[in-house]
C-alpha cells in the first residue's frame, strides 16, 4: 500500500528509560533496569507502525513513555514539531487530547465504578468538550461507531464481555478527535474470533478517520495484519526495522529471523525451526556488545565486543547487526 | 435521533451512588445474608426506638424514690425494707407493673425510658465519632498513597505514633484533662481512632493507583484532583462503608466502657452510666445492669453482622 | 467403535455446575477417544469447556458447586467418573498427569523446585529421596534446562517464565504418565520460549511414545503439533477429524470460521474474515444448535434442534444439521 510521504507526526531519538535499582540499607544505587535503552523511530500521519517484541523487551515501557505517563530518563519526542520532553502542563494536556492510549486488559482499563457512557464522556469532560446535549450524542454516536448500542450507555463494564469492553476501550480513546493511537497489546487478551472483530474495527477506524497508529504486540501474526511498518525490539532497543513486506519476507536480523521462524503457522509442519538458546536475559544486566549475541545462531567474535548501530541497509530498512 | 438517545440521561456526569440500579444491585447481594439482614432489621428498629421513643415513654430523669427498684414485668422479687422505728426488716414481694415495663433503677427511674434515651446516645456518639475517626482516616490514607514518597513517609510514621498510644489510656486522659462531658468523648474518640482505617484506605489506594483505568485516565490529561476524587475516593467507598459499619460498634463499646469506670457524662443517661449503677445492685435489682448490657449486647452484634454482610456483598470474588 | 489402541474413552461426558444463579452446563455431552501414542487437542476458545473436561478427567471438580452428572471415562477398564477418591488418587500424576496454563500458580511460591519434584515423585514410586532427586535431576536436563543442580535449589520466583513452564512439565513427567494432559501450556508463554516447549513435546511423543491431550484455542499450535484434534463449543463436540482434515477441509462452519480469522504468516489479505457475535455464556446456552446465532450458514432447523453426530469419514465426524 503505497504511503503518501505526510510529514512526521512523531519522532523519537535515542530515548531512554531507565529504573534505578537499589539495595542495602541506605538504599544505595546498584544499577538500572533499562527498560528503554536508547531507541530512534518515527512515525507518520495515517501509518501505522508495529512495535513487536517479546516480553520485557521494553515495548510496552515505550509505549507509556512516549505521551510523559513515565517520565523518560533520557533522549527526545518530537510531536508535531514540539518538544514533548520539555512541555509545560497546559501543554501537555493538550498533547493528551492528540494522543491517546488503548490498554491491553480490557477489565483493568475502565473504572469499574463508572458507567461506560460516563467513562467514554470522560475526555470530553476533561477537555471542557461540548455542552451536555453535545456530549451525550458524541457518546451515542462513537458507541455505534464502534458497534454497540446507544442505549448501553448506561450499564457498567461488568455487563459487558471483554471484547465489546475494548470497543468501549476504543470508543473512548477516539472521543477527542486523536491523532496517534498507542495501542498497547490490544488484543492479547481476546478470543481469537474476537480479536479478528476487534482488528477489523480498528482498521476501519483507521482508515475512516486518517489515525496514525503504534501498535504494541507480541504477536508477529497480528503485527502483519496490522502494520505498515515494523520494528522490532529486544532487550530494550530496537535490533530491525522496516516495511512489512521488508520484514516478513527478507528479515536481516538473526533475532528477527528467529522470531519469524518461532510462530506456529497453519501451514507449516515440524520446519526447521531456529531454536534460540537460553532465556531471555535480565534488563538490570544486558550482555555486553550487542545484546542479543549469547543467544545468536550467527554470532561473530565482534558482537561480543561492540555494540552494533542501527543502520539502514537498503531504503527504509535499517538492522543493528554486525553482519551488515 | 433522540429516539437513539433515548435513555441515557441528559448529565452525563453522575457518580456511582446516586445510581439506583447499582445500588439495587448490591442491595440483592447483601439481602442473601440472613444474619445481615437481622442486623440491618435490629438497627433500623434502634433508630425508630431512639426517634420516636421518647414522645411514648416516661421521663427518664424523674426521680421517684418511692418506686425505686422494681423489677421487670412477669419478674417478682423479694426486697426487705429496714423499718427505722419497729427495727425490723419486713419483706414485701414485690411484682413488676406495666408501668415500668422493663423496672427501675435505685432512684426509681424508669428503665425503658433510659435505655432508649441510651439508644439515642449510643447512636449519635457512633456515628458522630465515627464520622469524624473515617474522614480524618480517609483523607490521611488517600494523600499518603496518591502522592507517595516522602509525603506518604511522612503521613504513615505519624499514623504508627498514633497507633502506638494505647487507645483506650489515650481516652480516659483526655476525659480526664477537659471534664467528661458528652463532646468531648466523641471527639476523643473521633481524634484517636482514625488510625486504622487510614492504614486499610492507603492500602486499597495504593492497589488503586497502579490499576490500568488509572493510568488511563492520566492518560486523557485528568488532573491528579480529578483521579483523586472521580477515581479513587469512589472506588473506596465500599470499603469505607464497611469499614464504618464495623467500627461503629467498638465505638458504642468504647463509650459504654468510659462510662462504666466513671468518665462518662453523668448528665446524660447512656447505656455505659446505667450499666455502672447497676453494677452495685446486682444482688437486689439486676436488671440494672442486665439490660443495658443485653442492649449494647445486640447492637454490636448487630453493627457486625451487617459489616460482614455488606463486605461479602462488595467484594466482587464472593460468590453470592 | 472402540479400537484397539484406545487408551482413553471420554463418553458423553457432562459436568454442570449447580449455582445459585442457575445450573451452569460447562460440559454438556462431550466425545472422544485418545489413543496410544497420539496427540489429540481440544480446541476452543474461552468458555467451551476444555479445562472442565480435563479436570472432569482427573476429577479434580470443585465438589460443590460441580459435579459429572452423565457420562464415562474409560481408562484402564476403570470409569474413571465414578470411580472412588482412592482410585483417582492413584491414577493421578502416575497414569495420567497434568500440566496448569498458569505455571506462576501451580507451583508452590514457599518450595524449591527440587523440592516439588521430589515430593511428587516419592507420591507415587518407592524411592528414596536421594534416587528421587537423581531422577528430578534428569528430567530437568532433559527438558533442556541449563544448570540443573542450581535450578533444584531454585524457588519457583527465581526462575522466568518459560523454565517455570517446563520445570512444570518435568514434575508432570516424573513418574511416567501414560497420558499427559496439557492445558494450554503455550499461551502465557513468548513465541520464542513457546516454540521450544513445542518442541519439547513433539520430543515427549516420539521418545517415550506417550499419549497427549493438549488443550488450546490456537489452532496454529494444533496445525504443528496434534495428529487429530477435537474442536468444542458450548460445551460439547462440534467436530473431531484428523489435523490435516481440519485445517483443509473444515466442515463444521465454526472450525471454517475460526480457520479464516486466524491472523496467520501464510495469509496475504489485510482484513480478517470475523465470527461475529460473542462466545455464548455457559449459564445462557441458546436453544437448539449453540453456535446458531453466530452462523453464517445457520437453518431454520438450528435454531429448534441440537444436531446429532454425523459421520463423514471413518475419522471425520461432524455435529452439524448441514450434513444429513
Amino acid at each position: 500500500m503505497k504511503q503518501m510521504h505526510n510529514h512526521r507526526l512523531l519522532q523519537i531519538r535515542n530515548l531512554k528509560k531507565y529504573y534505578p535499582v537499589t539495595a542495602g540499607l541506605f538504599s544505595r544505587h546498584i544499577g538500572d533496569i533499562k527498560a528503554v535503552d536508547g531507541v530512534t523511530f518515527h512515525i507518520v500521519e495515517k501509518e501505522i507502525l508495529g512495535l513487536v517484541g517479546e516480553s520485557g523487551c521494553g515495548k510496552s515501557t515505550l509505549g507509556k513513555t512516549i505521551p510523559r505517563l513515565e517520565e523518560p530518563t533520557s533522549g527526545e519526542i518530537w510531536y508535531k514539531g514540539a518538544d514533548v520532553t520539555k512541555l509545560d502542563k497546559k501543554r501537555l494536556r493538550e498533547l493528551r487530547k492528540e494522543v491517546q492510549i488503548i490498554f491491553q486488559d480490557p477489565d483493568a482499563s475502565l473504572d469499574p465504578r463508572m458507567t461506560v457512557g460516563d467513562s467514554i464522556c470522560e475526555p470530553l469532560v476533561i477537555h471542557d468538550i461540548g455542552d451536555d446535549r453535545e456530549r451525550v450524542e458524541t457518546v451515542a454516536e462513537l458507541m455505534e461507531q464502534v458497534g454497540l448500542e446507544a442505549r448501553q450507555a448506561n450499564l457498567y463494564p461488568h455487563e459487558f464481555s471483554g471484547g465489546q469492553k475494548q470497543r468501549i476501550g476504543i470508543a473512548r480513546a477516539l472521543a477527542v478527535n486523536p491523532r496517534l493511537i498507542i495501542a498497547d497489546e490490544p488484543v492479547s487478551a481476546l478470543d481469537v474470533s474476537i480479536q479478528a472483530q476487534i482488528l477489523n474495527l480498528m482498521t476501519d477506524i483507521q482508515e475512516k478517520f486518517g489515525l496514525a497508529y503504534l501498535f504494541i504486540a507480541h504477536d508477529l501474526s497480528v503485527i502483519k495484519h496490522m502494520a505498515h511498518r515494523v520494528a522490532v525490539m529486544y532487550l530494550g532497543k530496537i535490533v530491525e526495522l522496516a516495511n512489512k513486506k521488508e520484514i516478513f519476507d527478507n528479515a536481516l536480523h538473526p533475532y528477527t529471523e528467529a522470531l519469524l521462524s518461532a510462530v506456529p503457522s497453519l501451514k507449516s509442519k515440524a520446519k526447521d525451526r531456529i531454536l534460540l538458546r537460553g532465556d531471555v536475559p535480565s534488563p538490570l544486566n544486558p550482555p555486553l556488545g550487542c545484546r542479543f549475541h549469547p543467544r545468536c545462531h550467527r554470532v561473530l567474535p565482534i558482537c561480543s565486543q561492540e555494540e552494533p548501530d542501527l543502520t539502514e541497509v537498503s531504503e527504509g530498512h535499517l538492522v543493528a547487526c554486525h553482519l551488515y | 435521533m433522540t429516539e437513539r438517545l433515548k435513555g441515557i440521561t441528559q448529565k452525563i456526569s453522575r457518580p456511582l451512588y446516586s445510581n439506583a440500579r447499582l445500588i439495587n444491585y448490591y442491595w440483592q447481594r447483601t439481602k442473601r445474608n440472613k444474619l445481615a439482614v437481622f442486623g440491618l432489621a435490629f438497627i433500623i428498629f434502634l433508630v425508630l426506638l431512639a426517634v420516636v421513643g421518647p414522645f411514648f415513654t416516661l421521663d427518664p430523669t424523674l426521680v421517684n424514690f418511692e418506686e425505686k427498684n422494681l423489677p421487670p414485668v412477669g419478674f417478682a422479687i423479694e426486697q426487705s425494707v429496714y423499718n427505722i422505728e419497729t427495727d425490723e426488716f419486713t419483706t414485701t414481694k414485690v411484682s413488676g407493673t406495666w408501668k415500668h415495663p422493663l423496672g427501675t433503677d435505685s432512684k426509681g427511674r424508669d428503665m425503658l425510658a433510659m435505655l432508649i434515651s441510651g439508644a439515642r446516645v449510643s447512636l449519635l456518639v457512633g456515628l458522630i465519632a465515627t464520622g469524624i475517626a473515617i474522614i480524618l482516616g480517609t483523607i490521611i490514607g488517600v494523600l499518603s498513597a496518591y502522592l507517595g514518597g516522602w509525603a506518604d513517609n511522612a503521613l504513615m510514621r505519624f499514623t504508627d505514633v498514633m497507633m502506638t498510644f494505647p487507645f483506650f489510656l489515650l481516652l480516659v486522659l483526655i476525659v480526664f484533662i477537659f471534664g467528661p462531658s458528652l463532646a468531648i468523648i466523641v471527639l476523643a474518640i473521633g481524634l484517636t481512632g482514625w488510625t486504622g482505617t487510614a492504614r486499610l484506605i492507603r492500602s486499597e489506594g495504593l492497589s488503586l493507583r497502579t490499576r490500568e483505568f488509572v493510568t488511563a485516565a492520566k492518560a486523557m490529561g485528568a488532573s491528579d484532583n480529578r483521579v483523586v476524587f472521580r477515581h479513587l475516593i469512589p472506588n473506596v467507598i465500599s470499603l469505607i462503608i464497611v469499614i464504618a459499619t464495623l467500627a461503629i460498634p467498638g465505638v458504642i463499646l468504647a463509650e459504654a466502657a468510659l462510662s462504666f469506670i466513671g468518665l462518662g457524662d453523668p448528665t446524660v443517661p447512656s447505656w455505659g452510666t446505667i450499666l455502672e449503677a447497676g453494677q452495685h445492685s446486682l444482688n437486689t435489682a439486676w436488671w440494672v445492669a442486665v439490660e443495658p448490657g443485653i442492649m449494647i449486647f445486640l447492637t454490636v452484634l448487630a453493627f457486625n453482622f451487617l459489616g460482614d454482610g455488606l463486605r461479602d456483598a462488595f467484594d466482587p470474588k464472593s460468590n453470592i | 467403535m472402540i479400537m484397539d489402541n484406545t487408551i482413553l474413552k471420554v463418553n458423553n461426558l457432562k459436568t454442570y455446575f449447580f449455582t445459585r444463579r442457575g445450573v451452569v452446563k460447562a460440559v454438556d455431552g462431550v466425545n472422544f477417544e485418545l489413543r496410544k501414542g497420539e496427540c489429540l487437542c481440544l480446541v476452543g476458545e474461552s468458555g467451551c469447556g476444555k479445562t472442565v473436561t480435563a479436570l472432569s478427567i482427573l476429577g479434580l471438580i470443585d465438589s460443590p458447586p460441580g459435579r459429572i452428572v452423565d457420562g464415562q471415562i474409560s481408562y484402564n477398564g476403570l470409569d474413571l467418573a465414578q470411580c472412588s477418591l482412592k482410585q483417582l488418587r492413584q491414577i493421578r500424576g502416575s497414569d495420567i498427569s497434568i500440566v496448569f496454563q498458569e505455571a506462576q500458580s501451580a507451583l508452590n511460591p514457599v518450595l524449591t523446585i527440587g523440592d516439588q519434584i521430589v515430593e511428587q515423585i516419592r507420591l507415587h514410586l518407592p524411592m528414596e529421596h536421594s534416587q528421587a532427586r537423581e531422577r528430578a535431576m534428569t528430567l530437568l536436563n532433559e527438558m533442556g534446562i541449563p544448570s540443573v543442580e542450581r535450578v533444584m535449589s531454585y524457588y519457583p520466583h527465581q526462575l522466568s517464565g518459560g523454565m517455570k513452564q517446563r520445570a512444570l512439565i518435568a514434575m508432570s513427567l516424573s513418574c511416567d504418565p501414560k497420558i499427559l494432559i496439557a492445558d494450554e501450556p503455550t499461551t502465557a508463554v513468548d513465541v520464542t520460549i513457546k516454540a521450544q516447549i513445542l518442541n519439547i513435546f513433539r520430543e515427549l511423543k516420539a521418545k517415550r511414545q506417550m499419549s497427549l491431550i493438549f488443550i488450546t484455542h490456537d489452532l496454529a499450535v494444533v496445525a504443528e503439533i496434534g495428529d487429530r484434534a477435537v474442536i468444542m463449543y458450548g460445551g460439547k463436540d462440534v467436530e473431531t477429524a484428523p489435523v490435516s482434515e481440519i485445517i483443509g477441509e473444515p466442515k463444521h462452519p465454526y472450525t471454517s470460521g475460526l480457520i479464516e480469522c486466524l491472523p496467520d504468516l501464510s495469509k496475504t489479505t489485510d482484513r480478517l474474515a470475523s465470527i461475529p457475535g460473542t462466545t455464548p455464556n455457559p449459564s445462557e446456552m441458546p436453544q437448539g444448535c449453540a453456535f446458531h446465532p453466530r452462523c453464517p450458514k445457520a437453518m431454520a432447523i438450528c435454531s429448534q434442534q441440537e444436531s446429532t453426530e454425523i459421520i463423514i469419514s471413518r475419522e471425520h465426524k461432524v455435529s452439524c444439521h448441514l450434513y444429513r
